[in-house]
C-alpha cells in the first residue's frame, strides 16, 4: 500500500480469478433473480421457490382489503345490487374556479353519504392539459389523517366513475386549477346522498 | 477492534447491495402527491426531495461507492464527483426540460450495469483480461448522463406543473447534489476507517465482488420489468 494504484485496487485478481468472479456474481444475481425478485416483484415462480417461501404472497395484487368492496349492510358477501327506500337525486353543478395560485382556485367539493350508499359522477373542466389536479376521497368527520381514504388523485381533465360509500361520512373531490386562466368544472352526479349545506362553491 | 471495523463495513455493504431490489426506489405516497399537486416555485420543498431521493438511491449510492472506492486523493475525489454531477445534470435538466421520454425500465438496467461496470474496473478486470484501461473519467461522465436521465424520468413520472419548472428542478438539482456530498463524506470516513484496517486490500476485493453482484442484480431486475411492464 505504499503505492497504491490510484482508482483501483493493488491487489488484482488474476485472469482465472476475474473470470470466475464475473462469472459467479452474474450466476449469484441470476440466482437472486430467479428465487426472490421474479416471485416477490413480479409474481413470476418459474422454480417453484416462490410459492414454497411465501414470497409470491408479496406481489398478489393489490392488498385483499383495498380490492374488497364495503360490504353490504348487515355484514356477509358485498351485494352485485343495492336497494334504498326512495327514488335517487341528480345534480348538475358549476364550479368555477380563478386561475391557479390566486384565492379561490382551488376548493373541496363534497357530499354526504351513509355507508353503503351508492353515487355515479362524471366531470369534465375546460382547464389546459396537465394543469388541473384531483384528489377523489372520503373522509370521516371528524377528520383524521387516519380516516381518510383517497380513491384516486392525479392531473386529468375529465373523471367517470362510481363510488359505494365505505362509511358514512363527506365524499368528493380536492379541485386545485394550476392553469393561469380561470376555468369551469362540469360535475354531474347522481344517486343517494345529501348535498352538503355550504357545499356549493 | 479495527478487525470489527472492517466485518462491519463488510456487513453493512452487503445488507445494502441485497436490500436495495426489495426498495421501490420511486418518488412515492406524499410526497409524489405533493409534486403533483405543486404549481409554481416551491424552492425548499424540491431541495429537500432531491436530497432525499440521492440520499436513498441505492443505485446511485453504489456507483459513487464504486468510484471513490480506490480514490486516496480528495483532489481526485473532487475530479470524478464533478464528472457525475456534471453528467446527471445536463440529463435531468434536458430531459425534463425538453420533455424527453425514456424508457425507466431500461435506463434502470444501465444504472446497475454501471455499478458492475465501477466494481468490475476496480477488480482491474479490463487491464487483466482486455489489456487496455478505459479512461475512467469519461466513463464517469457518460455513466453520470444515465443517472441523470433516471431522476428525469422519476420526475416525469409526477406530472410535474410547467407553473414554477425551471425554479423547481433546479432546487431538485442541487437538492440531489447536496444530498451526494452528504452520503459522500460518510462514504469516504468510513473508508478512511476501512483503509487503516489490517487485511483492507483482500476485503476491498471481497467488497468489490459483492457489488459487482449488486450491480447485476439490479440490472437483471430492471430487464425483467422491461419485459414484463409489471412491478416496481
Amino acid at each position: 500500500m505504499t503505492d497504491p494504484i490510484e482508482g483501483r485496487t493493488s491487489q488484482p485478481p488474476t485472469r482465472g480469478r476475474l473470470l470466475a468472479i464475473v462469472g459467479g456474481g452474474f450466476a449469484a444475481a441470476a440466482a437472486i433473480t430467479v428465487f426472490a425478485i421474479l416471485p416477490a416483484e413480479f409474481h413470476i415462480d418459474p422454480t417453484g421457490v416462490g410459492t414454497a417461501t411465501g414470497l409470491m404472497q408479496l406481489s398478489a395484487g393489490p392488498s385483499a382489503e383495498a380490492a374488497t368492496p364495503p360490504a353490504a349492510a348487515g355484514g356477509g358477501a358485498p351485494a352485485a345490487a343495492r336497494f334504498y327506500p326512495a327514488t335517487f337525486r341528480t345534480d348538475t353543478i358549476d364550479i368555477p374556479l380563478k386561475g391557479g395560485g390566486a384565492d379561490g382556485s382551488e376548493l373541496e367539493y363534497k357530499v354526504h353519504m351513509t355507508a353503503g350508499q351508492t353515487l355515479v359522477y362524471s366531470w369534465t373542466v375546460d382547464a389546459p392539459k396537465d394543469e388541473f389536479y384531483v384528489d377523489f376521497h372520503s373522509e370521516q368527520r371528524p377528520s383524521t389523517k387516519e380516516n381518510v381514504i383517497s380513491h384516486k388523485k392525479d392531473i386529468m381533465t375529465s373523471d367517470h366513475g362510481s363510488l359505494v360509500a365505505p362509511f358514512e361520512g363527506i365524499h368528493g373531490w380536492y379541485l386545485q386549477n394550476q392553469a393561469e386562466k380561470p376555468v369551469t368544472v362540469h360535475l354531474k352526479i347522481a344517486g343517494y346522498y345529501d348535498l352538503l349545506p355550504g357545499g356549493k362553491p | 477492534m479495527r478487525r470489527l471495523h472492517a466485518m462491519a463495513a463488510v456487513l453493512g455493504l452487503m445488507t445494502l447491495a441485497l436490500a436495495g431490489p426489495a426498495l421501490a426506489h420511486n418518488i412515492s405516497g406524499k410526497d409524489a402527491a405533493f409534486v403533483a399537486s405543486s404549481a409554481g416555485a416551491h424552492i425548499g420543498p424540491f431541495l429537500y426531495l432531491g436530497a432525499k431521493h440521492m440520499v436513498t438511491g441505492y443505485d446511485h449510492l453504489l456507483f459513487i461507492l464504486g468510484v471513490v472506492f480506490f480514490l486516496y486523493r480528495l483532489k481526485h475525489v473532487a475530479l470524478y464527483v464533478t464528472m457525475f454531477s456534471l453528467g446527471h445534470s445536463i440529463t435531468l435538466l434536458a430531459g425534463v426540460l425538453g420533455d424527453i421520454h425514456v424508457n425507466a425500465y431500461l435506463i434502470d438496467a444501465i444504472i446497475g450495469l454501471s455499478v458492475a461496470y465501477k466494481a468490475f474496473d476496480n477488480l482491474d478486470g479490463f487491464r487483466t483480461l482486455f489489456g487496455v484501461q478505459p479512461d475512467t473519467r469519461l466513463v464517469v461522465l457518460v455513466f453520470g448522463l444515465f443517472h441523470g436521465l433516471g431522476l428525469a424520468t422519476k420526475l416525469q413520472e409526477l406530472h410535474l406543473s410547467h407553473r414554477g419548472l425551471l425554479a423547481n428542478l433546479i432546487s431538485f438539482n442541487v437538492g440531489v447534489e447536496i444530498g451526494q456530498l452528504i452520503a459522500l463524506s460518510l462514504m469516504l470516513g468510513l473508508m478512511l476507517m476501512w483503509r487503516k484496517a489490517r487485511g483492507f486490500a483482500n476485503q476491498a476485493v471481497l467488497a468489490n465482488i459483492v457489488i459487482l453482484t449488486a450491480g447485476f442484480v439490479l440490472m437483471q431486475y430492471q430487464l425483467v420489468g422491461y419485459f414484463t411492464h409489471r412491478g416496481a
